[in-house]
């Protein structure tokens, strides 16, 4: 069911979206709006999520089960619908961060040799 | 959970709760936008900046809507949905083309499923009892007296006598049970006289074999099967329709009496409603035991008439384990010596044993009945006229859509163009013949019942107490979705894949353009129109080949005038008098009948003529040869009422008595066989087995004796006064002026008034005798005419739909070439040519086909050769008229285009 394709941002593929989803919501629940943000504070403004491809990566992990949807409400008292991690969400990022660890020291070898 | 299903599930939950899914996506992402607003301000941006950085960041919202949507849809599904609407609109717009495919697809539909129906009904619907796949027909190869060929070989027989199922049914180790049954109108006293109910006579095995419990009480054993019943008396079992009905569905049935042929019967149990018998066509009452034949036929005795009464169907139950062919092997041996038991007639063994008669046990699991054998050639021929109507709607079909699809060419492209991809567009075509298909087949589907009853209607005629089913079931269903499905890829796919095979390029320059290629494409679509014609060309010429047959049927000469003519059957064999009295009872009834309004003139018959009853015996001059002769006993003034013509001589009268002499009448036939050297009137004929003498009083004009198709035999009339058979049932036949309506109230209350005990008399006009003896002949040719009159029409529209198509494409070519000089009456003919190759060509292939495929229609054929050339020839002709008829008007469209505004319209 995982397709990569190239997403607007560009850059950033599917797969790799969806892992910083994940990540995000490892530390508790949040709406799309904070995972947008934390994601662009957390790489110290250099990933830049477009919404175009987070709201449909964040349905997409709802529709596959590794995230829980449920409407709360904001810090700003408005009516949001908050992102949770599944289990079968955590055992898909732990999986993924590991896959990605590998690929980087690979994709770092690569790029350090002489 | 496993994430496929998971996704599965949610996307099927958010097919059910689409709206507000879509309100919660439409209220997260305004939630978003308001937060990415509210971050604007917090940096310091004034309000209306912040407003429409915003949005500029979010883009358009209503695009993520529509991604968001897709996540959760299947994808497939909404398209095929879109396809469907979208199909739904295209067909809509162009009502014209629409309804010209639905009807002819519901017409092609609606025909096979009707036909098919019964076809279910009569020759493939396994009985409704237990381990039907079981049961067998038996039957025996028969070159005996009872000889018939067919194709120069020996017919297996189907109807047994008495003492050749007997002996069967004692040998117990060949069959788990043999049954014998022989369908019957029995007379049960009711508050008002004799009645009568259709009933049949079983032998001892017949239910324990069919495996069906009784609603209530037992059913009939073979204790019940013997002469004079069981020791309690005679059994019989009753239908639960006939204990509601008689019995006012009393819980005490079992054990009360019914009066069958001024006998006493016990009821001993009832049949439930779904069992319909070993017959799928009859819907017997009462079931009795064959050893009751002599009294509920008396005064005829089926039983003690041994090998000379041949009545009896019979079937039976494998044993389990055992297959066909051992039991066949078992058969064989006991052939022999069964036949040896059951006469003393060393003859007529001799002549059995030559002709290796022996016993045959065939496939029964759908019963038996003898209408199968005489339906099932119309029934298939039928069946394949309407495969032939239905592969003519498709191919009209296919040639519709693959002009439009050729219309279409340049939209089609130009969405291939805008990256739709091949199997997309293909589909959506699919999916619109599919549309197409699906409303057809509904409506043929329900036009169907009222087809295939008014056919089971049409077949079953008269014939007394025969019922067909033709009701639809599963299977008749399943088998229109297959015609459905198979119509929509046979007519979708051809078309779609070629609109979409062409070159993209080329496609979208040319659209409507004059330079494109005249032949470009054009053999696939006259292929299909040449076939087209070529069927209906099949169609028509077997239509008009049956339909002359039934006319000169009908034009034959009956040798008598059927019109105006009723019979009124009164059955004097259950009550007191006989004799004398009998015949005075005859002629007060007779007397009755003549005083109504309007009835001219009243006599009496035995054998009503061309009811396929018969009756005959030999007869010879004196010291001459003797020679069969058809018989039949007549009342006083019965030529007159006939309008049989006497040639000289005199009618027969009340006063030939049995104490006058015999008398005879002959017909001219009779008359030059019996005295070749002429005038046989006064002279005297004798029956060489009675040695009987007959006076000749008269003789009279050839009338056709047991059916139409037969010439008028030799014949010969005795007065119903000197009739042997004591208690004689006759007919009175009635010439009538106006209506004959009111004689069926006035013969009812002269048999009540005259003879109590009688059942009702049943009334039945002359012309219904003589249709329902050609009713086979007349149900083909009308059914024949019909599918024609489809097949016309249907080739006329299809005609037409494609060369309007085709010559609506040509516009601007036709405009050019009137703009170059081409004079109107030259466009005229070209755009004419097209359709007159097509039908050229067509009626070619048909007239061959037709030649080959006539030959299955001579069997129903009467005096008409099955390639009679005149027959073709019009044929032709009408075919030839509708294919003119059918491009007169694009062409004529074509000539009157005008040459500016056709180049303008590129």
């Amino acid at each position: 069911m995982i397709r990569e394709e190239s997403t607007d941002s560009g850059a950033l593929l599917q797969g790799t979206l969806e892992m910083l989803i994940l990540k995000a919501l490892l530390r508790g629940s949040q709406h799309g709006y904070a995972v947008a943000e934390w994601i662009h504070q957390t790489s110290h403004q250099l990933l830049k999520v477009e919404e175009g491809a987070l709201y449909p990566a964040l349905h997409r992990l709802e529709l596959r089960g590794l995230l829980t949807a449920e409407w709360g409400v904001s810090e700003n008292k408005r009516r949001a619908k908050f992102y949770r991690l599944t289990a079968d969400g955590r055992k898909r990022l732990n999986a993924e961060s590991q896959r990605w660890a590998r690929l980087s020291a690979a994709v770092a070898f690569v790029m350090q040799a002489s | 959970m496993f994430p496929p299903l998971h996704t599965f599930l949610g996307r099927v939950r958010s097919f059910f709760r689409g709206r507000s899914m879509d309100r919660e996506m439409a209220e997260e992402l305004e939630f978003h936008q308001e937060m990415l607003r509210s971050k604007y301000l917090r940096e310091g941006m004034p309000a209306d900046v912040a407003d429409s950085a915003a949005r500029k960041r979010f883009g358009d919202a209503t695009r993520w809507h529509e991604r968001l949507r897709e996540v959760w849809q299947f994808t497939w599904l909404e398209n095929m949905a879109r396809d469907v609407r979208f199909s739904a609109r295209l067909l809509w717009k162009s009502p014209g083309y629409t309804a010209i495919a639905l009807a002819t697809l519901a017409l092609g539909v609606g025909a096979n499923t009707a036909v098919f129906s019964l076809i279910n009904g009569l020759l493939l619907r396994p009985l409704l009892v237990p381990e039907s796949d079981r049961l067998v027909v038996l039957n025996y190869e028969d070159s005996g007296p009872h000889l018939s060929y067919k194709d120069g070989m020996p017919q297996a027989q189907y109807t047994f006598c008495t003492p050749f199922f007997r002996g069967l049914e004692k040998r117990q180790d060949i069959f788990a049970n043999v049954f014998a049954f022989n369908p019957d109108t029995l007379q049960v006293r009711g508050s008002s006289g004799n009645e009568n109910v259709r009933g049949v006579l079983v032998s001892g095995q017949y239910f324990s074999a069919l495996e069906v419990p009784p609603l209530k009480g037992r059913y009939l054993t073979p204790e019940d099967d013997r002469p004079g019943g069981s020791p309690e008396g005679w059994a019989v079992v009753i239908s639960e329709g006939f204990w509601r009905r008689w019995f006012d569905g009393a819980p005490d049935v079992v054990g009360r009496k019914l009066v069958i042929a001024n006998t006493p019967f016990t009821v001993v149990g009832v049949m439930p409603k779904s069992f319909t018998g070993a017959s799928p066509v009859e819907r017997p009452e009462i079931y009795a035991p064959l050893e009751a034949d002599p009294i509920v036929d008396a005064p005829r005795d089926h039983i003690h008439a041994g090998t000379h009464a041949w009545w009896l169907s019979v079937m039976a139950r494998l044993k389990p384990g055992v297959t066909l062919e051992q039991t066949n092997a078992a058969l064989k041996t006991v052939s022999s010596p069964i036949l040896h038991e059951s006469t003393d007639d060393v003859g007529y063994i001799q002549n059995e044993e030559k002709g290796h008669f022996y016993f045959a046990a065939e496939p029964g699991s759908n019963g038996f009945a003898y209408v199968r054998f005489l339906f099932r050639k119309p029934l298939v021929t039928m069946f394949a006229m309407c495969g032939g109507i239905l592969l003519l709607a498709c191919l009209n079909l296919a040639s519709l859509l693959l002009a439009r699809g050729a219309a279409r060419e340049r939209e089609l492209a130009t969405r291939l163009a805008l990256g739709a991809t091949r199997t997309r567009l293909v589909g959506q075509l699919l999916i619109e013949s599919l549309l197409l298909a699906t409303v057809g087949t509904t409506l043929g589907l329900a036009s169907a019942p009222i087809v295939s009853h008014s056919l089971a209607t049409m077949l079953a005629g008269n014939s007394e107490g025969m019922v067909l089913d033709s009701s639809l079931d599963l299977r008749v269903f399943g088998f229109a979705a297959l015609i459905a499905v198979t119509a929509a890829v046979l007519i979708g796919l051809v078309p779609a894949l070629r609109a979409t095979g062409g070159d993209l390029n080329e496609q979208i320059k040319e659209g409507r353009h004059a330079a494109k290629a005249r032949d470009h494409g054009k053999a696939l679509p006259r292929v299909l129109m040449s076939s087209q014609v070529a069927l209906a060309l099949v169609l028509v010429a077997g239509a008009a080949l049956l339909a002359t047959s039934l006319v000169r049927l009908y034009r034959s000469g009956l040798g008598f005038d059927p019109q105006n003519v009723v019979n009124i059957a009164f059955s004097m064999d259950k009550q007191q008098l006989e004799g004398d009295p009998l015949m005075e009872l005859y002629r007060q009834i007779g007397e009755g009948l003549k005083t109504q309004p309007g009835v001219k003139d009243v006599s009496f018959q035995f054998i009503v003529p061309i009811s396929h009853r018969g009756w005959n015996d030999n007869l010879a001059a004196p010291g001459g040869e003797k020679h069969l002769t058809w018989l039949n006993s007549v009342g006083p003034e019965y030529f007159r009422t006939m309008r049989i013509p006497v040639v000289e001589g005199r009618e027969f009268n009340w006063n030939d008595t049995k104490a006058s002499g015999m008398k005879i009448i002959l017909n001219n036939a009779a008359a030059k066989q019996l005295f070749p050297d002429g005038d046989a009137l006064g002279r005297r004929i004798m029956n060489p087995w009675d040695k009987n003498t007959y006076e000749v009083v008269a003789v009279v004009g050839d009338a056709k004796y047991r059916d139409v198709r037969s010439p008028a035999p030799a014949a010969a009339y005795v007065p119903i006064q000197q009739d042997l058979q004591k208690k004689l049932s006759l007919n009175a036949v009635v010439r009538v002026e106006g209506p004959w309506a009111p004689l069926v109230q006035v013969s009812r209350s002269l048999a009540s008034r005259l003879a109590p005990a009688i059942p009702a008399p049943v009334i039945q006009p002359m012309d219904d005798v003589v249709n329902t003896s050609v009713g086979t002949e007349r149900m083909m040719a009308v059914l024949g005419v019909f599918f024609a009159a489809c097949a016309l029409l249907v080739t006329a529209i299809g005609l037409y739909g494609t060369l309007a198509y085709a010559t609506a494409r040509r516009t601007s070519e036709i405009g050019i070439r009137m703009a170059l000089g081409a004079q109107r009456i030259r466009v005229l003919t070209m755009v004419f040519r097209e359709n007159a190759w097509v039908s050229a060509t067509g009626c070619g292939a048909g007239l061959v086909a037709a030649a080959l495929l006539s030959k299955v229609l001579s069997s129903f054929l009467y005096e008409t050769s099955p390639r009679d050339p005149l027959i073709f020839g019009l044929s032709v002709v009408a075919l030839a008229s509708v294919a003119c008829a059918a491009s007169v008007l694009p062409a004529i469209r074509a000539a009157l285009i005008e040459p500016i505004t056709a180049i303008r319209y590129e």
